[in-house]
């Protein structure tokens, strides 16, 4: 839990650093695009340390480049 | 323009040469080793070689709009939609690289000199400076690069002047003795852990003052890096053997503990790993500017730096679930990822610049 709360406030720290001179400045498509990412960041995290099973991106990479790789790598065996 | 920044050829020069040495010197003579074995030397310099070839690439397809990043040609050459995708695909590559790159800084403190750290926390202090470094800005980067390459030159001259004494010139031989497959097989390694990834600078290049003369000083940043990266490879199979290279996960950090002068000069293995991390930083920065700012220019933001802190949070959980165990990101590592850089650093500048020649000489635009 204490870890939670940790993230929690890294995300607060982060919202006071960047978002009063983005609302000062009316940039309001930048607000959009931060916050999609800091909430994106946040989330993952809780999720991460609430010991969800996140896949790793890498199984999709591994998909992808099987057959070429299988291939190449046979040919120079 | 979203980066007002502006920095000089030299600069460049000595990014790409810090880019390019990247993780390389710390893991890739483990890699060569077991992939060329004694040829691993022969298989780094083909590899590099075809790296100078990339350059070319990289050139020519910067040269089609001068003045525009690799997320703007994208949807000038391919139009908006196909260009919107490849540029998103360009963002997850650079944030993946990033992530895969602190990885195994993780990874090293965690098995060679602080075991009982949480990687977490690694991870973290590392961000903090990438962050700080980009939300400064290019200029500063590149300062920084030009204030530590002094110091990275002359550690390494100094790490091979000590070395070479202890070299064994039977290591490396027989030469040639499997012929060519396992050349061409370590070729693949050595080039897609240096100068095929330098992708990256595509966004950087705009920013130079000089672009006229952009193709001299990429070539020898990317020319300094091989060279040394091939001098390393030569010397930890020379020093170590190939069984001692390929059976160490970072034989350069067991190299530097060999060095021993007069008894008093030794274990200056911190000295080395404090190299990689500067070169390390360079690399990580590089790939994550990259991202943050090919986004902001996807997306026709206004400025770039308010994105870096949350996409630090981003990239630290990416760096987290990249690979459940060291056994798996090798795996990665060495049997798909020189792919995964092929088609980004090959395929697709290969794509725009006859997409570009096609709408050129077809349509006439």
């Amino acid at each position: 839990m204490w870890a939670v709360a940790g993230i929690l406030a890294i995300a607060i720290v982060i919202i006071l650093i960047e978002v009063p001179r983005l609302l000062q400045r009316k940039m309001h498509k930048e607000l959009w695009v931060f916050f999609t990412l800091l909430a994106a960041g946040t989330g993952l995290s809780i999720a991460l340390e609430l010991h969800w099973n996140i896949p790793s991106p890498l199984y999709l990479m591994i998909a992808i480049y099987k057959p070429i790789s299988t291939l190449i790598y046979g040919l120079l065996k | 323009m979203l980066e007002n920044g502006k920095i000089s050829l030299r600069q460049f020069a000595i990014l790409v040469t810090l880019f390019t040495v990247g993780d390389a010197i710390l893991v890739l003579p483990s890699v060569m080793a077991s992939q060329a074995k004694e040829d691993a030397w022969i298989a780094a310099i083909v590899g590099e070689g075809f790296g100078l070839l990339v350059i070319f690439l990289f050139t020519a397809v910067a040269r089609l709009n001068p003045g525009m990043t690799l997320v703007e040609y994208n949807k000038k050459i391919l139009g908006t939609t196909l260009g919107t995708l490849l540029s998103l695909l360009f963002l997850v590559y650079f944030l993946t690289c990033a992530a895969a790159n602190i990885r195994e800084i993780g990874d090293f403190m965690a098995t060679q000199s602080m075991p009982e750290t949480p990687n977490q926390a690694i991870y973290i202090m590392f961000l903090f400076v990438v962050v700080m470094g980009i939300r400064r800005g290019l200029e500063v980067i590149a300062r920084a690069g030009e204030m530590f390459f002094p110091g990275f030159i002359l550690f390494v001259i100094l790490f091979i002047l000590f070395l070479l004494p202890q070299i064994h010139p039977e290591n490396i031989q027989p030469v040639l003795a499997e012929g060519m497959k396992p050349i061409l097989k370590g070729a693949m390694a050595s080039s897609t852990y240096s100068s095929v990834q330098l992708v990256a600078f595509l966004m950087i290049i705009p920013y130079v003052n000089q672009p006229k003369h952009i193709l001299k000083s990429f070539m020898s940043g990317t020319f300094l890096g091989s060279i040394f990266l091939i001098l390393l490879i030569l010397l930890t199979i020379l020093v170590l053997g190939v069984d001692g290279t390929a059976n160490n996960t970072y034989p350069s950090y067991a190299l530097a503990k060999k060095i021993n002068i007069g008894k008093f000069l030794e274990r200056i293995e911190a000295i080395l790993a404090l190299m990689w991390f500067v070169t390390i930083f360079f690399k990580i920065t590089i790939f994550f500017y990259s991202f943050i700012l090919g986004l902001s220019q996807l997306l026709n933001l206004k400025e770039y730096k308010v994105l870096a802190l949350p996409s630090a949070m981003l990239l630290m959980v990416f760096t987290i679930v990249l690979a459940p165990n060291t056994t798996f990101y090798h795996n990665v590592i060495t049997w798909y990822w020189p792919f995964f850089d092929g088609t980004f650093n090959v395929l697709f500048p290969l794509l725009l610049l006859s997409v570009y020649g096609l709408r050129k000489m077809v349509f006439k635009q």
